[in-house]
């Protein structure tokens, strides 16, 4: 029996912003049940990658596909197959945590019942619950952090895609966030974009490195946890362009 | 289904916010006391009126003249309301959130204008119900009322337009704002300008926005006064949708 398709494959996608090639030919894949971090350092492509795959910016080159389908053909399947979460988490001030999850599972097309259900869910689930009728715009960096993900994560989709979901997170909120994303594994694939290593670590199953917009690693996390530190800093300091 | 869930949070969200509520108290406010000054003229000329042939009534004195003075506002109105529909999400970093649920850019725009054009129409069938509240104790011309009334909801369409237009094409609100209202006070003067220079109107007569608002509050609806205002409807958000779209391509 053939392997079963990854959910989301990236075939030779390439972009360019501002004259610059910021994503150059980046082919890699993501398979059902699997949490991958893409690691790199600052303005190495991991959000433009990243918000091609949510169908925000369209790829100059190359095909996107999900399940096997292509996004720039099925654009309605980013708004119930995948959920995003961008680096700047995007937030009305005006509403409360409720109203803005609400309008998002609106947006998405959610029926008024599966929608009231699922804001309660992730409530709970991302401890929001006390601060259900709080502005939003009242919220520290954490718990906005976390209000995005909640979004992310309200119309259930299979693909979660997060561009760098710990940044503003103190110790204790990374832990949980790590403990929700690997709890979160059994039935989502997952794509994490970080420039934090220990990260990719700690949550990850599969790592690929992007480097000036190009993939230079792509392997499963090795037992080894020195050599992929070794791998990282040789790339990031231009010493090596491996691609495993 | 996406255009009324846009236009429903783009509502939620001037509910909640006193910026909207700020600026309907003062519209009105400003209106009502035009209303009494209209008024009161009214009285104080009536029995002059009454003896000329041909007279002037009530809904040429008042009324008409209240709802222009209402699309008058709306010149400032419009900018003031739209400056944030685009240029607000491009800044808070909200717009990649609705491309990420699927939304096409035309449906965005749509939404959005939607939105501003019923806050907007809801302040204008308050402020018609003003001289309505006499119409007991006068007896308006309904048809020109109605006329008037369509004009002045056919422009304030056009306004909220242009407004979202130059709500796209900037990366701040202050900037949308400022940007549209030049554009819909060149389009208001141009004529005028025009005619101080000494220069023949011609067609920068058919382009000025009163040539085409004053028939309607005369009673007169004429089809091409009605397309000139859809037009710039469907241009604005056209360029609108454009430059939207153009985001996702450029980024």
């Amino acid at each position: 029996m053939p392997p079963a398709p990854p959910l989301l494959q990236l075939d030779h996608v390439s972009r360019r912003l501002a004259g610059r090639e910021v994503v150059a030919d980046v082919t890699f894949g993501v398979a059902r049940g699997e949490v991958l971090g893409l690691l790199g350092v600052n303005g190495a492509g991991k959000s433009t990658t990243l918000a091609m795959i949510a169908g925000v910016l369209a790829a100059d080159a190359g095909k996107v596909l999900l399940d096997g389908q292509e996004l720039r053909e099925h654009p309605s399947l980013a708004r119930t197959r995948i959920g995003y979460l961008p680096e700047n988490v995007p937030l009305w001030p005006e509403l409360s945590v409720r109203e803005y999850l609400d309008a998002c599972g609106r947006l998405r097309g959610m029926a008024r019942a599966a929608r009231k259900r699922a804001i309660d869910r992730e409530l709970l689930r991302l401890d929001l619950a006390p601060m259900a009728d709080r502005l939003c715009g009242q919220l520290s960096l954490g718990q906005k952090r976390r209000v995005g993900l909640a979004q992310a994560l309200l119309h259930d989709p299979p693909l979660l895609v997060l561009d760098e979901p710990g940044n503003g997170l103190d110790p204790v909120q990374t832990a949980q966030l790590r403990e929700l994303i690997r709890g979160l594994s059994h039935t989502h694939a997952t794509l994490i974009s970080t420039h934090v290593l220990g990260e990719v670590e700690a949550t990850c199953d599969r790592v690929v490195i992007l480097h000036e917009g190009r993939v230079r690693h792509d392997a499963p996390l090795a037992q080894d946890r020195g050599a992929l530190d070794r791998a990282f800093l040789a790339i990031a300091r231009g010493k090596t362009g491996v691609a495993a | 289904m996406s255009v009324p869930a846009i236009a429903r949070l783009e509502l939620n969200r001037l509910y909640v916010r006193p910026f909207a509520w700020v600026l309907a108290a003062i519209a009105l406010a400003v209106l009502a006391w035009f209303f009494l000054l209209d008024l009161n003229a009214f009285l104080a000329a009536q029995p002059k009126l009454a003896s000329q042939p041909g007279n002037l009534g009530y809904t040429d004195l008042v009324a008409a003249p209240h709802l222009l003075a209402f699309t008058q506002l709306s010149l400032l109105l419009a900018p003031l309301l739209t400056m944030h529909a685009i240029a607000g999400e491009r800044r808070s970093h909200t717009l990649p959130l609705l491309f990420a649920a699927g939304l096409s850019p035309a449906r965005i725009v749509l939404g959005k204008f939607v939105a501003a054009l019923a806050y907007l129409w809801l302040l204008l069938a308050l402020t018609a119900l003003m001289p309505v509240t006499l119409a007991h104790a006068t007896s308006p011309d309904w048809g020109q009322f109605a006329a008037a009334l369509l004009g002045c909801a056919l422009c304030v369409a056009a306004l909220t337009a242009i407004g979202i237009a130059a709500s796209a094409f900037s990366s701040h609100p202050a900037l949308a704002a400022m940007a549209a209202l030049l554009v819909v006070l060149v389009l208001t003067m141009l004529d005028a300008g025009a005619r101080l220079g000494g220069i023949d109107p011609g067609w920068l007569d058919y382009l000025s926005l009163p040539t085409h608002l004053t028939p309607f509050m005369h009673g007169l609806v004429r089809s091409v006064d009605v397309i000139y205002f859809l037009l710039i409807v469907v241009l604005s958000l056209a360029l609108a949708t454009r430059r939207l779209a153009a985001d996702k391509v450029r980024g």
